[in-house]
């Protein structure tokens, strides 16, 4: 019975129902824009725009996974920028990015060490990290924005990272595609991508079974700051500069675009792919408006609304998917 | 003896969990003043189908009748307000409060000051004292003292003392001698026959027919969320019905009492 | 050893409060601010000024300490704030002072009631749904004060309301005592009154409390709203002090409200917390704001200070609330 086939579908696949909206989006906007808004140039800016936020938002969607939560990916996104732009004027970009990444581990390891061993909430642990990194990176910029001169951003390793276009595409969405798979392989074909889920879904369960739920929190908190640093690393070398302010507000659309792609917030349920569907979503809306001349003051108001009409339409999805 | 019209009535009920069915086409009926054992093997669907009857689960299909009037609503409080009291298994005790606001949860009395309600902690503290007493509560367990202290027979002792403190036309009880000791479950029990000789429905869920048998009227076994046994124990030993869970699957004639 | 049975008496009293952490932590701060700068931080400019702003923050942190102890949280509490400030000044010159009091009080309302119905009727994760809040009432402000400069005209900052809300009174400025009788009100309400009860009960164990009855979802949606109508009261309480419409009014102003909710000793996971402890922990906040201008020092060392003593105090609160202060009293 094709009703029930399609309800197995969609209870499989989490990112099904942010796909359809995405959809229904691109054709709702051609249509009403005349084809202003759905040209390659506009379209492939939007993607560009949204790779680095796609980076946090896998690394966020990964520690949903796990039941838990990380708001203060943006934080380190901010320092991980800071310091990437700061080494690579006197390093190569390359370690300048590796040092940048082992800070983003270190955070990450900060927040799911107090989150497993002293058994604090997540929300609180990210945000103490939050305000503890944002005020840092404002300290170590007092204030002001640091650049690279323009002489400076060429070399492989800088254009690779970010600083340069392969195909007429910003780097970094390459990395994103990459990401993506990596990440969609570990998280279905490898044993830790089984864990992961299963720590999120019934943690008890999961320890019962002998899963070191600790150390698979941990493992999605360190690649979660990996992944936030390396996003940071690619803005930075994108802009050419960075200032204290990098990377704020980000975590909030990261968390809304993982909702928004099927992600359940009590875990054990992801869809990667999902997320940056998520992603790529908001970030149409925001560019729509913009192209449709709406003042940019109704953007974050449209984004509450979208978040909320969202969620609630993913859960009457997975509802109805559920049901006989 | 003269017929009653029967104050619970439960007809072809069905309830799904998404697409997991708990009770299958579930038919029963009860009496005031009787006192019915409701039992079967763990997943068997006793505790879903008292859920349904105390209004935690609103049946998917099927009507419930209570005292004649068909239940439209399903809320713990309507089925609260209507007469019914639970000794549930996993819940009923908020760790975070003491033992008289757990006491007194949803129906807590107060005193009017200015004609503003607050709580009248005296008569909290002073009655579910004595309840507790009665039930062997320890002496230096006071009932500020938050639940959370307690131990699983001292918690279930404060639910069942509850239940008998607010009886009122039903009383429900799931499991009520888990963790208790000998002479505990014994007074358990002896509540139960009193509650009954009051005229109240009792309905006790147990794994143990044995015990159960020797207390109830009528015994109903559930299987996989089908009732699939339904006698007077006068029309059937402890034994006859054991065999029924074991061999499962057999549904019994309801026989009455001879 | 009369006196440490005294003593571990006392001890077993304090700790049994959630707000004992607090208590402890405004103790040791005010030590070492009068250690290391006595001149600097007890002068009569700072100490008001630390009154008047934890007044404030206070009165949102107790809003916020409803919520978390119905086992909920609320992220868009800044821009209810300024959403409600603002409302309260545009609508002044059409309802009057009085009138615009309570028609920004209504939207407040407004705002945590359509929250709160989300949540319970939507079965959605409040952090989503207040966080969609955060985005939309801050969208609303930025669409309201994009643009036109709304102006509070000298009759209306006269106006007794005005003064009785904003004002002074003998030198002190009356949002302390405003702050003072919510606190009395509140805690009224949440220790002495049915309503209290069963938001403990639903917070503490909502499958429990609806299986006695309680309608938890009444119960959560009143908590949004009292949450939501306490931080547009003190969106109008600093308005009325100084009415500028500003559009970042309220910005990141949760985080603050949510930190001193958890270094009072709001547990995240319900039914656990002190409205007092919330007041507590907006003075520790307001009063190392203050301090660390004082001494001269960037002020990104406030929001990693702030970062820092709020994950030392949930560790330093749950632990308390395993029974770590008895730990200590009675030795291994």
């Amino acid at each position: 019975m094709p009703a029930a086939n399609l309800k197995n579908l969609v209870r499989r696949h989490a990112e099904l129902g942010i796909i359809l909206i995405a959809v229904l989006l691109i054709f709702a906007f051609s249509v009403s824009s005349g084809g202003v808004w759905a040209n390659f140039y506009n379209i492939s800016t939007i993607v560009q725009v949204t790779a680095t936020l796609g980076l946090m938002t896998l690394g966020v969607a990964l520690v949903i996974a796990t039941g838990e939560i990380d708001i203060s990916v943006g934080s380190t996104f901010g320092i991980a920028s800071l310091v990437y732009l700061w080494l690579s004027l006197r390093i190569d970009p390359a370690f300048a990015m590796l040092a940048a990444v082992a800070i983003g581990i270190l955070i990450g390891w900060f927040n799911g060490m107090l989150v497993t061993k002293t058994g604090t909430p997540s929300l609180i642990v990210t945000l103490g990290s939050l305000m503890i990194f944002r005020g840092l990176a404002i300290a170590l910029t007092s204030g002001f924005a640091f650049s690279i001169p323009y002489k400076a951003r060429n070399g492989l390793s800088y254009v690779i990272l970010g600083g340069g276009e392969i195909f007429g595409l910003n780097t970094a969405i390459i990395w994103l595609v990459l990401a993506l798979i990596v990440l969609t392989m570990m998280l279905k074909y490898m044993r830790w991508g089984n864990r992961l889920l299963a720590t999120g879904g019934s943690s008890e369960s999961a320890l019962s079974r002998g899963v070191r739920t600790d150390r698979v929190k941990l493992s999605a908190f360190v690649l979660c700051g990996a992944l936030a640093a390396f996003g940071g690393v690619l803005e930075a070398g994108k802009l050419g500069s960075a200032d204290g302010s990098m990377g704020r507000l980000m975590e909030l659309q990261a968390i809304a675009a993982c909702v928004l792609g099927g992600c359940l917030l009590a875990g054990g349920r992801i869809s990667l792919a999902g997320a940056l569907v998520g992603t790529f979503v908001l970030s149409s809306i925001q560019s729509y408006l913009v192209v449709m001349g709406v003042r940019p003051q109704w953007f974050i108001l449209l984004l509450g609304i979208i978040v909320v009409l969202a969620a609630w339409g993913d859960r009457l999805l997975r509802q109805w998917a559920l049901s006989r | 003896m003269t017929a009653q019209h029967p104050l619970i009535q439960v007809n072809n009920l069905d309830l799904f969990f998404g697409q997991f069915r708990a009770l299958n086409n579930v038919s029963v009926d009860f009496k005031s003043g009787e006192l019915v054992g409701l039992v079967g093997d763990n997943g068997a669907g006793k505790t879903t189908l008292i859920r349904v009857l105390c209004g935690i689960h609103a049946p998917t299909r099927g009507e419930v009748y209570f005292d004649g009037q068909r239940v439209v609503e399903f809320h713990p409080k309507l089925a609260i307000d209507q007469g019914i009291e639970t000794i549930q298994q996993s819940v009923g005790l908020c760790d975070n409060l003491s033992i008289a606001r757990n006491f007194y949860l949803g129906r807590e009395p107060v005193k009017r000051i200015l004609g503003i309600p607050f709580l009248d902690f005296r008569k909290m503290r002073d009655i579910s004292a004595r309840v507790i007493r009665e039930f062997g509560l320890r002496e230096n367990v006071s009932p500020d003292d938050e639940v959370e202290r307690l131990s699983g027979g001292e918690r279930q002792s404060v639910k069942i003392g509850r239940a008998v403190e607010f009886k009122n036309r039903v009383v429900i009880m799931d499991e009520p001698t888990n963790h208790l000791s000998v002479r505990e479950r014994e007074h358990v029990n002896e509540l139960a026959l009193q509650l009954r000789s009051q005229g109240l429905l009792v309905i006790y869920i147990t794994h143990d027919i044995f015990q159960v048998h020797k207390l109830a009227d009528r015994i109903v076994i559930m299987e996989n969320g089908e009732k699939i046994a339904d006698a007077s124990t006068d029309s059937m030993t402890a034994e006859e019905l054991e065999e029924v869970i074991r061999q499962g699957g057999r549904v019994v004639e309801k026989r009455e009492k001879k | 050893m009369l006196r440490s049975l005294a003593l571990s008496n006392v001890f077993r009293l304090l700790e049994k409060a959630p707000s004992f952490g607090a208590v402890i932590g405004v103790t040791v701060m005010l030590i070492a601010f009068t250690l290391v700068d006595f001149s600097g931080w007890w002068t009569k400019q700072t100490i008001s000024n630390v009154v008047h702003f934890t007044s404030l923050l206070a009165i949102l942190a107790m809003g916020q300490a409803l919520v978390i102890l119905s086992k909920e949280i609320d992220l868009s509490v800044g821009a209810v704030y300024g959403l409600t400030g603002i409302s309260f000044i545009y609508l002044q010159p059409i309802l009057g002072v009085p009138g615009s009091v309570i028609g920004s009080l209504a939207i407040a309302m407004l705002c945590g009631w359509v929250q709160g119905f989300a949540v319970v009727k939507g079965k959605l994760p409040s952090m989503i749904v207040t966080l969609g809040g955060l985005f939309a009432f801050r969208g609303i402000i930025y669409v309201l004060t994009g643009g036109s400069v709304h102006s509070f005209p000298v009759e209306a900052q006269n106006h007794w309301l005005t003064q009785l809300l904003g004002g002074e009174f003998m030198g002190i400025k009356g949002a302390i005592i405003w702050m003072l009788l919510v606190l009395l009100i509140l805690s009224a309400l949440l220790w002495t009154t049915r309503f209290g009860n069963r938001l403990l009960a639903t917070g503490g164990n909502a499958d429990s409390a609806l299986s006695r009855g309680i309608r938890t979802d009444r119960v959560k949606i009143a908590a949004f709203i009292l949450c939501a109508c306490l931080a547009g009261f003190s969106g109008i309480l600093t308005l009325a002090d100084e009415p500028q419409t500003h559009v970042t009014i309220g910005e990141l102003l949760e985080l603050d409200a949510i930190a001193a909710a958890v270094i009072g000793g709001c547990l995240l996971t319900g039914g656990r917390g002190s409205l007092v402890g919330a007041v507590l922990g907006a003075l520790i906040l307001v009063s190392f704001r203050y301090e660390l201008i004082a001494l001269g020092a960037p002020s990104s060392w406030y929001i990693s200070f702030v970062g820092a003593l709020l994950i030392a105090s949930v560790i330093f609160n749950q632990w308390l609330a395993r029974g770590g202060g008895l730990w200590l009293i009675q030795g291994k």
